[in-house]
């Protein structure tokens, strides 16, 4: 028979006895005990063991409480050794009565006087209801790490355990909350005594309770409560924001007082301007306040293009140029620069004998004609005392070249030459310039292979406005060129044909024929009039007729000299010969002596200052 | 051929320790959740086989007992507690194996379903309080191999 079946007829026994005796007690509503009722048994350390067991009602009576146990495979009941030490409705089984891995068989009992009560008799093995004490020496410290706090916690296990020999393994769990919160905190702590908290909340009240249990067993109680309070170190993290802030904001300000100070020149590395025109001397100002006389002129470099009024003078040229014709037509073209260069005596080079329309480079002509022109110069001076009628045409025409000529309205006087030489003294200067400006030459002027070698250029002075038409008009001089130009209309215009002056007939003309004769002889200029074929005009005789001279006035002049004048008046003309074809090797120096003392100047023109000297009929 | 390097004795049967506490956890597990399915009053009136195959096998009874036993005892014992429940089954009275263990019967479930319930359960709880015996013998000889290491007792 088991341990339990032996324990049910003992009670059984007990009860009958229980009843027999309740047969004889006063009739109260007493009854017997309930049964009571066993909750729990726990060993706190695998080696000892406490059973507890709830009463039931007592039926009014005193009811006593027995704890009857039996062994596995024993059959021996023992009654509880200890109903003390656990304090009430307990059992206490010490080292002695406890054996581990061996099923117990635990029954309360309770008894009073009516009845008694078992309870459910309770298994168990002492292994498996191990419930440790909770732990012991919990400590909470305020550590730093890194100037943030936490929390050390530490425990000890249970004394009564034996953690040491490894009769029982413990491991541990701790709770932490903040003292005005509710919730806790869990933490497993595993086998380990110690545990660290973190993330504390500055200035916070903290509390921290610990807990065990064995491998196989049941969860201790909390333990004590441990309270820890953590130092205020956020009021120095908020002091540190607090600048952090001011900082940045100082800094930021400083970058957009920069930003702002730079912003064009920013602007200029960021976007670079797109580059303007750069014209030297352009204002863009005055451009944009509209006057453009001032930009202009500031565009304009000084110096340039180089003009010197003599060489402009130069440059401007007006011609008066004898066109041969068909029809007869002359045209005269008047060129300032030869006036010009009639007054002036060696400083003018101006080459105003020359066929100036007709020719582009001045100045080439000058250089090399100049020689010659100035021979012819004088040779037309004396012509130019024949009355000869200047052309008072006025046209404008375009020679070949494309200059435009114009005309010159006003023509020329001679008072002194002619019939009356000698006037007055207060006409004589006058007289002096009208010489120079009457002096009509013929020449031939070189040109471009343009023009016709036919060309009449007659020199007017510039001054010849200022004479007064009046006194000069009947010293008109006039050309008649249509007997002779028929001669030399070889050429049409705008062709120029050069004439020269055959002779002056009795009625005061100058009689042209066309120039045959080319100028090779002189260098570049082969149309240059050579020496022979120019006459200067020594004087006028006294039957008004030119009196051409030749003389040698340069190593380039090659004068030929088909005729001598002199003075009195032999040959009135001198008329030369020349074929056309005229070798310029054929140069032969011929020097005429000078008639009397007829002044000439450098360039051979006759002063008019002396003309009056000459022997007069 | 390859050259065992040794591991240390604390780490092994730390190892081992850590294998015979989850074999007791399952154990526990499986034992409680068959018994839920059992009344109350059936576990009251179910009758008791005698004994686990396996109380023949002399362990301590308590804490004096097992202290007093040698590490080499107490790792045979644990050694031959796991070769027992290696293949319990077979342990029938059919089984006439010869074995190093004294075993007093043999683990007969029965015919009927009931029979088969009960003699199961009880075969349950006995392999219940072996894994624990042998758990609890490792990790009595772990904390006595790591004198040096006093936290892992």
């Amino acid at each position: 028979m088991g341990c339990g079946a032996m324990m049910k007829s003992v009670m059984e026994v007990l009860l009958l006895l229980m009843l027999f005796f309740t047969a004889h007690a006063k009739e109260k509503s007493y009854s017997p005990p309930e049964k009571p009722t066993q909750t729990r048994c726990r060993s706190p350390e695998k080696e000892t063991f406490t059973c507890w067991w709830e009463p039931g009602s007592d039926g009014g009576l005193p009811t006593t409480y027995a704890l009857y146990y039996c062994k596995e495979n024993s059959e021996t009941v023992y009654e509880c050794p200890d109903y003390h030490t656990a304090g009430e409705n307990s059992c206490f089984f010490n080292k002695n009565d406890t054996s581990i891995w061996v099923n117990y068989n635990i029954s309360v009992v309770a008894t009073n006087a009516l009845g008694r009560a078992f309870s459910d008799p309770v298994d168990i093995d002492v292994v498996y209801i191990v419930e440790p004490n909770p732990p012991e020496k919990l400590t909470v410290a305020v550590m730093e790490d890194k100037g943030w706090p936490f929390l050390l916690v530490s425990w000890e296990p249970p004394h009564k355990a034996d953690t040491r020999s490894g009769w029982i393994t413990l491991i541990y769990e701790l709770r932490v909350r903040l003292e005005e919160e509710e919730d806790w905190e869990m933490h497993h702590a595993g086998q380990q005594k110690m545990f660290n908290i973190f993330s504390l909340r500055s200035g916070g009240k903290y509390l921290v309770e610990v807990r065990c249990k064995p491998d196989h067993g049941f969860w201790s109680e909390w333990s004590s409560t441990s309270y820890v309070k953590v130092p205020d170190y956020f009021h120095r993290e908020k002091s540190m924001w607090i600048l952090v802030a001011v900082f940045s904001a100082f800094i930021f300000l400083i970058l957009t007082w920069l930003l702002h100070m730079n912003s064009h020149s920013l602007k200029h590395c960021i976007l670079p301007p797109v580059p303007g025109p750069k014209i030297k001397g352009f204002d863009k100002q005055l451009l944009k306040n509209g006057n453009s006389d001032e930009i202009f002129s500031a565009l304009v470099v000084p110096n340039f293009p180089p003009a010197s009024t003599s060489k402009y003078e130069e440059m401007l040229v007006e011609y008066l140029e004898v066109y041969v014709l068909e029809e007869q037509e002359l045209m005269l073209e008047e060129s300032k620069d030869l006036l010009d260069g009639c007054l002036k005596s060696e400083n003018s080079r101006s080459d105003s004998d020359s066929g100036r329309g007709s020719c582009d480079s001045h100045t080439l002509l000058m250089d090399k004609c100049g020689e010659t022109k100035e021979e012819e110069r004088q040779t037309n001076r004396e012509s130019s005392l024949i009355e000869t009628q200047g052309w008072k045409e006025e046209a404008i025409n375009h020679d070949t070249s494309g200059r435009v000529k114009t005309w010159p309205s006003v023509y020329s006087p001679l008072p002194q030459y002619g019939s009356n030489p000698l006037d007055k003294q207060s006409s004589l200067e006058t007289a002096k310039q009208h010489s120079l400006s009457t002096s009509s030459f013929l020449t031939q002027a070189g040109t471009k292979d343009a023009l016709g070698p036919s060309y009449t250029d007659f020199c007017f002075s510039n001054k010849q406005n200022h004479l007064h038409p009046q006194t000069l008009a009947h010293r008109e001089l006039q050309t008649r060129s249509d007997v002779n130009i028929s001669n030399i209309g070889r050429k049409r215009s705008p062709a120029t044909e050069y004439v020269e002056v055959q002779r002056v007939n009795k009625e005061d003309m100058v009689l042209l024929q066309p120039v045959v004769s080319r100028c090779g002889h002189i260098e570049g200029c082969p149309n240059l009039p050579k020496g022979e074929d120019y006459s200067k005009v020594k004087g006028v005789d006294c039957d008004n007729r030119l009196l051409l001279q030749r003389e040698g006035t340069g190593e380039d002049v090659c004068p030929l000299v088909d005729q001598e004048t002199n003075g009195e008046g032999g040959n009135c003309y001198t008329s030369s010969t020349v074929s056309t074809t005229q070798k310029p090797t054929a140069c032969m120096y011929t020097s005429m002596p000078l008639q009397e003392e007829t002044a000439l100047t450098l360039n051979g023109y006759v002063d008019t200052a002396t003309m009056s000297n000459l022997p007069s009929c | 051929m390859a050259v065992c390097s040794s591991v240390p004795i604390s780490d092994l049967l730390d190892r081992a320790s850590q294998g015979s506490d989850k074999l007791h956890a399952l154990s526990t597990t499986i034992s409680q959740d068959l018994n839920s399915h059992f009344p109350p009053i059936g576990r009251v009136i179910m009758p008791r086989p005698s004994m686990c195959h396996t109380s023949s096998l002399q362990t301590p009874s308590d804490k004096q007992q097992a202290l007093q036993v040698s590490e080499s005892d107490l790792l045979s014992l644990a050694r031959s507690l796991l070769q027992a429940w290696s293949d319990p089954l077979l342990m029938g009275p059919a089984a006439q194996t010869i074995s190093l263990l004294p075993f007093s019967g043999g683990n007969d479930i029965g015919q009927d379903r009931i029979s088969q319930l009960i003699n199961f359960n009880f075969l349950l709880s006995c392999f219940r309080r072996d894994s624990h015996k042998i758990d609890s013998f490792l990790k009595v000889l772990r904390c006595r191999a790591t004198k040096t290491q006093p936290q892992m007792c």
